[in-house]
């Protein structure tokens, strides 16, 4: 793909016709724009295109097709955690990213890989719900559940005492 | 336009002249509800069956195109950018554009005194016509009253260029006083907002001297004989609320271009695209038929698109250019310039005996609209209509509220509508109530809520038609049940360390289901030859998951596949009448309007399979796909039925079928909300452990999206108790400017929320159906400070609850 190197390298993937790639924020806040660059997720808004040069980009156009979903897209869509789908496409690429490091990772882990993901509609429960499953179905095993919120580890008052 | 005096209501409560459907039942249990609206759990095919949200494989694919994809439809797109008022009140004296005209690229530089740009006055509130906010806007301003304040306009051949340009226009000012405070403001030497003449519709109660759009109020009974009384405890309370961003992550964005029919169409993120067609017309004196106005996907709205917020402005400058113009606002714009919660303080008040009868109950809020009206008096009406209906069984209630104008941007509808900030002071107050006279606080709140059967006159106490309802469904009691049992009430166990204590706190809510006596949706169906239809509502999906929605309506109705509906939605051009997707009435309404499409399509499919069949249609009904025969098992696919209409030997006919709904009902779903935290008393810190929220919506259409509604209300709720929203300097400078500003509640941040749905009837709703999306927006502030109240003693009034504040009161 060529672009121009101070070209915002959203701006130059939607220009490109990779529209999944979504932008919500004045550059680099909302997390609509992540995408996986060498094999690590970004925000593609706000990081000039210079600094993928050379780089093997992965949008959300590179996952499932809508007849054959790729696992996390069917986890969410199963799950109901799409509302108006605006963000979606940048939190799945964060959970593609974190699935394939850590295959199943807890809820806490979850919470903590999608901080920077704004999500309006729906919130995080059942984002984090559609991880946590497609973990399963991406591995085949169980997953860990711990239930709680990841500030807890840091929290004053020492975590958790509901279920 | 004459003053807007008529209507005290302001929409809130009925209109006189309103086309109910079941005016005649009204004060009435009894209503004529078909028997095909009452199905028991089993007999249900779609309806409140997990069916698959219908855009969802498009959404998680990033093939859904949502306004702003649409650019590459058209090479020769030009994009805007908006000269925005660097000081909170004043006077533009001169504008220079010759820098910006003068770069590269630059096609258009409009001010508040080019000849595309309309002078007319208008409101960008998304309402009815004649909208219950005052003409009080103008699209660009001579006259600035907050920082963001629109000035000129510029098209330009790519978006650098637009906002280069944009920078380049040179404004000189004559700076006035301003205030940004609602108490100062409304005091008589305050700097003064408006000229009452440059007003037009001005709305009840309007005192511009005193920065004044509104006053309103209602009563029941004799309030202050009852706080006069000797058996009687009287307090008082006083609550504030934060200024709330939507935060929709799509931006506001409108693609305004002229079609190969010369139809001026507009492309736009918007919840009232019919509202906006018609004020669009009133704008640029463009007849309403030659507008097309069609929404796409749309990214969240939340009330911030329940007006027409950017549109104009891509308008005048596709006429000022003869070029397709797109306008993207920035997120900066967004927190600054766009729209946002009113802030406000609400005082309660109350008498109630030793024995916890509430004898009186009293609400006031002082509300800060900003800048300009635009749903000032109806969100300040919803402060009492909403939540203090919960109580019914009070006899003496009073609501009054005054909205006042001051020097920051204009504030709008958002998702509650009022009801938060009247039900964060109704449930701290009443827990304050209960903690003071050593009474348990859900059966102070269990002794007074409404039930099915009752009348209701608080609703409707401020005026207009219908202003008693009847609540027919009520579902409060197990809400409450179940969220006890959920959040563990009675089995809350303190933490080891001395330091820490655990509380819960719990608050009701109630909402409504649209605008009673105010509300309009259009639907229909037409039947192709292969059995399937094409579905065409007005009704608007902002990701709320209507269409589906809508489907399972008509899929229920028709008996057939849901795959076999097509549906086409919101555009003005091709799809039927529709208010608009604003106060929780999109499936109450436009499904209902969808309901009766479905069965006016069916009587005509079962009169073409009673001659097919040669039996009596009423022995007729469909499922799966076919017509059958109850007597005799006989059928005919309902492809058969198409072709046969369509292509028949004898006659033929298209079968179609029309739906309209507009109702004086308008039913409140409810909501019991619970929250347990744990507060360090050395600190002030605290950690939600658990947000529980039970909400009776009816039937709920799809169970899988009601959860998500009430998931992402109580998130959106939860912000509202723990966030500062937008704040100012002393300049009237928005110190938040993107997300990392706003701090709003991460995932990492947020407490695990448990839903629970509580299904209740409503006759009145299609297959018993009511409304979700707000009520769960309304409860977090209370039941968190009842919590904190429970924990360690402190009670917090002014939202947000922080750790500063509760270390300050425990301190004291």
């Amino acid at each position: 793909m060529e672009a121009d190197e101070e070209e915002d390298l959203a701006t130059a993937l939607r220009a490109a016709g990779y529209k999944g790639v979504k932008c919500g924020c004045d550059g680099g806040v909302c997390g609509a724009s992540k995408v996986i660059i060498d094999g690590e997720a970004r925000m593609a808004c706000g990081t000039p295109a210079r600094e993928a040069d050379g780089s093997e980009i992965e949008t959300i156009e590179n996952l499932g097709t809508q007849e054959d979903l790729h696992p996390i897209q069917q986890s969410f869509v199963d799950h109901f955690a799409v509302q108006c789908g605006f963000c979606i496409p940048g939190m799945i690429m964060e959970a593609k990213d974190l699935l394939s490091e850590n295959p199943d990772p807890s809820e806490r882990e979850i919470r903590a890989a999608i901080d920077d993901n704004v999500c309006r509609c729906t919130g995080y429960q059942k984002p984090v719900e559609a991880i946590r499953d497609a973990a399963g179905r991406l591995d085949g095993g169980a997953v860990t559940t711990d239930g709680g919120n990841a500030s807890n580890e840091d929290s004053p008052t020492g975590g958790n005492y509901s279920d | 336009m004459t003053d807007n005096d008529t209507r005290p209501d302001g929409g809130t409560a009925s209109r006189a002249d309103a086309d109910a459907e079941v005016d005649d039942i009204e004060g009435s249990l009894d209503v004529d509800e078909p028997a095909n609206n009452r199905l028991d759990p089993e007999e249900r095919k779609s309806v409140s069956r997990p069916t698959e949200k219908h855009d969802d494989r498009k959404l998680v694919t990033g093939e859904a195109k949502y306004t702003a994809d649409y650019d590459e439809q058209f090479p020769d797109l030009a994009h805007a950018s908006v000269v925005r008022s660097d000081i909170p009140h004043g006077r533009v004296v001169d504008i220079d554009t010759s820098r910006a005209e003068s770069i590269d690229g630059v096609l258009a530089v409009l001010t508040p005194w080019s000849e595309e740009v309309p002078d007319t006055k208008y409101t960008s509130a998304g309402q009815s016509y004649p909208e219950p906010s005052p003409w009080d806007m103008n699209v660009l301003n001579d006259k600035v009253r907050y920082v963001g304040d629109p000035i000129a306009a510029v098209a330009a051949e790519d978006a650098e260029t637009a906002e280069a340009a944009a920078e380049a226009v040179e404004i000189e000012y004559e700076e006035h006083e301003h205030v940004l405070d609602a108490e100062a403001a409304f005091d008589e030497d305050a700097p003064q907002l408006f000229d009452p003449d440059d007003v037009e519709n001005k709305i009840v109660g309007h005192d511009y001297e005193r920065n004044r759009m509104s006053h309103i109020g209602g009563t029941l009974g004799n309030v202050d004989a009852a706080y006069d009384r000797d058996d009687v405890h009287v307090h008082e309370s006083e609550w504030e609320t934060i200024r709330q961003s939507h935060a929709q992550v799509e931006l506001h964005t409108t693609l305004a271009y002229t079609d190969e029919d010369d139809r001026k169409v507009v492309i736009t993120s918007t919840q009232v695209p019919n509202h906006t067609r018609r004020q669009l017309s009133h704008l640029f004196d463009i007849p309403i038929r030659d507008i097309r106005v069609k929404k796409p996907r749309v990214g969240g709205g939340f009330g911030g698109k329940q007006a027409m917020v950017v549109e104009p402005i891509p308008m005048a400058l596709m006429l000022a250019t003869g070029r397709p113009v797109i306008y993207e606002a920035t997120r900066e714009e967004e927190f600054q310039a766009m729209r946002s919660r009113h802030p406000m303080a609400v005082c309660a008040k109350s008498a109630v005996t030793e024995d916890g009868d509430i004898e009186a109950l009293e609400l006031y809020a002082l509300s800060n609209t900003g800048a300009y009206g635009s749903h000032g008096m109806t969100v300040a009406g919803n402060v009492g209509s909403k939540p203090m209906p919960l109580y019914s069984k009070v006899e003496n209630v009073r609501f009054e509220a005054d909205v006042v104008h001051t020097n920051t941007p204009q504030t709008g509808a958002m998702r509650g509508y009022g009801a938060p900030q009247g039900t964060l002071a109704l449930e701290g107050h009443l827990d304050e109530v209960a903690r003071d006279l050593g009474l348990d606080p859900i059966e102070l709140r269990q002794d007074h809520y409404m039930e099915e059967g009752d009348l209701d006159e608080i609703a409707g106490m401020m005026g207009g038609e219908g202003a008693e309802r009847v609540i027919r469904s009520c579902g409060l009691d197990e809400c409450v049940e179940r969220g006890m049992a959920a959040i563990g009430w009675n089995e809350i166990e303190q933490p080891d360390a001395e330091h820490l204590h655990r509380g819960v706190g719990m608050a009701l809510s109630a909402q409504g289901t649209g605008v009673a006596g105010d509300e309009l949706g259009g639907a229909q169906i037409m039947m192709n030859e292969d059995g399937s239809f094409h579905l065409m509502v007005g009704g608007v999906d902002i990701g709320t998951g209507a269409d589906t929605a809508f489907v399972q309506i008509a899929a229920e109705v028709l008996g057939c596949a849901e795959q076999d509906i097509v549906v086409k939605t919101s555009d003005t051009d091709n799809t039927p009448f529709d208010y608009g997707a604003y106060a929780s009435s999109t499936t109450y309404i436009s499904g209902r309007a969808v309901k009766k499409a479905a069965e006016d399509a069916k009587e005509k499919i079962l009169e073409w399979a009673s001659r097919m069949l040669d039996e009596p249609a009423a022995n007729l009904d469909t499922a799966g796909g076919e017509v059958y025969s109850e007597e005799t098992g006989a059928s005919v696919t309902l492809e058969e039925v198409g072709y046969e209409s369509v292509y028949g030997d004898e006659t033929r006919e298209h079968i179609l079928g029309q739906g309209t709904h507009s109702t004086d009902e308008s039913p409140p779903p409810f909501a019991a909300q619970f929250a347990d935290v744990t507060v360090d008393e050395r600190t002030g810190e605290f950690d939600v452990n658990k947000l529980v929220v039970a909400v009776d919506c009816g039937v709920a259409i799809n169970p899988g999206m009601a959860e998500g509604q009430i998931e992402g209300a109580n998130h959106m709720s939860y912000e509202m108790a723990t966030n500062e929203g937008i704040t100012f300097d002393e300049d009237g400078r928005a110190e938040v400017s993107d997300y990392d500003d706003y701090e709003f509640p991460t995932a990492a941040e947020s407490p695990p929320i448990e839903s629970i749905l509580v299904e209740t009837h409503e006759p009145t709703g299609p297959f018993g159906a009511k409304s979700v999306a707000e009520v769960p927006t309304n409860t977090v502030p209370p039941a968190l400070s009842n919590a904190v109240r429970d924990a360690v003693g402190v009670r917090i009034t002014e939202m947000p609850i922080t750790a500063a504040k509760i270390r300050e009161k425990l301190s004291e």
